[in-house]
């Protein structure tokens, strides 16, 4: 007797909470949380920042290959057998740390595993002139490594 | 020695030494007559020019290739000159064709251009030419450890022209290039064009006699064959 009266008064007091609660329509969207954020560049002040210089040299050498605005359709372009890098498309560079960029514009993209149509630099330009250029990069990607 | 047989030597003399001095004028007054000049550097003190600078031609150029080329131009920059304000975006204000001299012309520039140099009592350099197994490890060399294929038209195995064209095409510089001035500009290329968009590089001796070969091997097949 005293089982029953229990589980009916547990059936109902769970159909009145069940009925208190919102339609799901009718829910208004919480904020996104910071995790569930898309990735921002972080505005942290570079060690080796972008400078006219900085884009001049990408212009006379870059340029050639990875066209004069990054989008990776420089004049070589066409007849390279791997395309050569778009720096303006995050999805990739964003995998690539500041490290692994300075390699590869260092010793070249065959020391990253990368194509080897892409030379190495470190016996035209100094250190810290390619650092400047992963910034550059890292301007046109919008991005930063993740 | 008579006086008769003195004023015929001294006369000579005069008659020879004044014909030389017009030969050798005849090119430079050609030269501005030509408007050469308008495109190309005679000396490294003049302001830069689009075209490429010739004040080493005499270094740089075989002179049978110099003076076919004076008389039916061919392009070997295929984007156009590397100075040129639309070069990077491959709409070079410069289009060609190259003017065309007649013999007697291409002739007398070619000699003039000859004579402009920068490497002085460079010695000859005589390297033999790849074996077909060499030349193979040194395409690799070309094309996959110093990128050159990402700006430089090569042959590939098929004898296909391949490869960029921000560089100048190497398909005929074995007939085009002398080997001290291609061996020289691998070296440094600095000692001609301060400042270029090429790569330096340093390379050991072996590998920069190989680089060498490796360039000058490439040679059009003749065009009556």
């Amino acid at each position: 007797m005293n089982r029953d009266l229990i589980l009916i008064l547990g059936v109902a007091l769970m159909a009145i909470l069940a009925g208190c609660e919102p339609d799901a329509a009718d829910e208004k969207p919480s904020p996104p949380t910071v995790a569930s954020a898309p990735s921002v560049p972080s505005p942290t002040p570079r060690m080796y920042p972008v400078t006219a210089a900085t884009r001049e040299t990408y212009q006379f050498y870059c340029a050639q290959c990875h066209g004069t605005k990054g989008h990776g359709n420089g004049i070589n372009a066409p007849y390279l057998t791997v395309p050569p890098r778009d720096h303006t498309k995050a999805d990739y560079l964003e995998t690539r740390t500041d490290e692994h960029l300075f390699t590869a514009i260092q010793q070249g993209g065959l020391a990253v595993g990368r194509a080897p149509c892409m030379p190495s630099w470190q016996h035209t330009l100094d250190e810290n002139t390619m650092h400047s250029l992963v910034s550059y990069i890292r301007e046109l990607c919008q991005c930063e490594a993740l | 020695m008579e006086t008769p047989k003195k004023i015929f030597l001294i006369g000579l003399f005069f008659l020879t030494a004044g014909g030389w001095c017009i030969g050798a004028e005849a090119s430079p007054a050609l030269v501005q007559e030509k408007q050469c000049d308008t495109c190309h550097r005679f000396s490294k003190n003049d302001a830069i020019k689009s075209a490429p600078d010739l004040f080493f031609s005499g270094d740089k150029f075989q002179k049978e290739w110099l003076e076919n080329f004076l008389k039916r131009p061919g392009t070997i920059r295929l984007a156009g000159p590397t100075r040129d304000p639309g070069f990077l975006k491959g709409k070079p204000q410069y289009t060609g064709p190259h003017p065309a001299l007649n013999s007697k012309e291409a002739r007398q520039i070619t000699d003039h251009l000859m004579s402009l140099k920068t490497l002085k009592d460079l010695a000859p350099l005589e390297l033999p030419e790849l074996s077909k197994g060499a030349r193979v490890r040194v395409k690799i060399l070309f094309e996959r450890d110093y990128s050159c294929i990402a700006c430089h038209q090569s042959y590939n195995l098929a004898r296909q022209p391949r490869g960029g064209i921000s560089g100048p095409s190497l398909i005929d510089a074995g007939r085009r290039l002398r080997t001290e001035w291609v061996y020289q500009w691998l070296k440094n290329p600095k000692q001609f064009v301060p400042q270029g968009r090429m790569p330096l590089y340093a390379f050991d001796e072996e590998t920069l006699r190989k680089m060498t070969q490796y360039i000058m091997s490439h040679k059009k097949e003749p065009e009556n064959k």
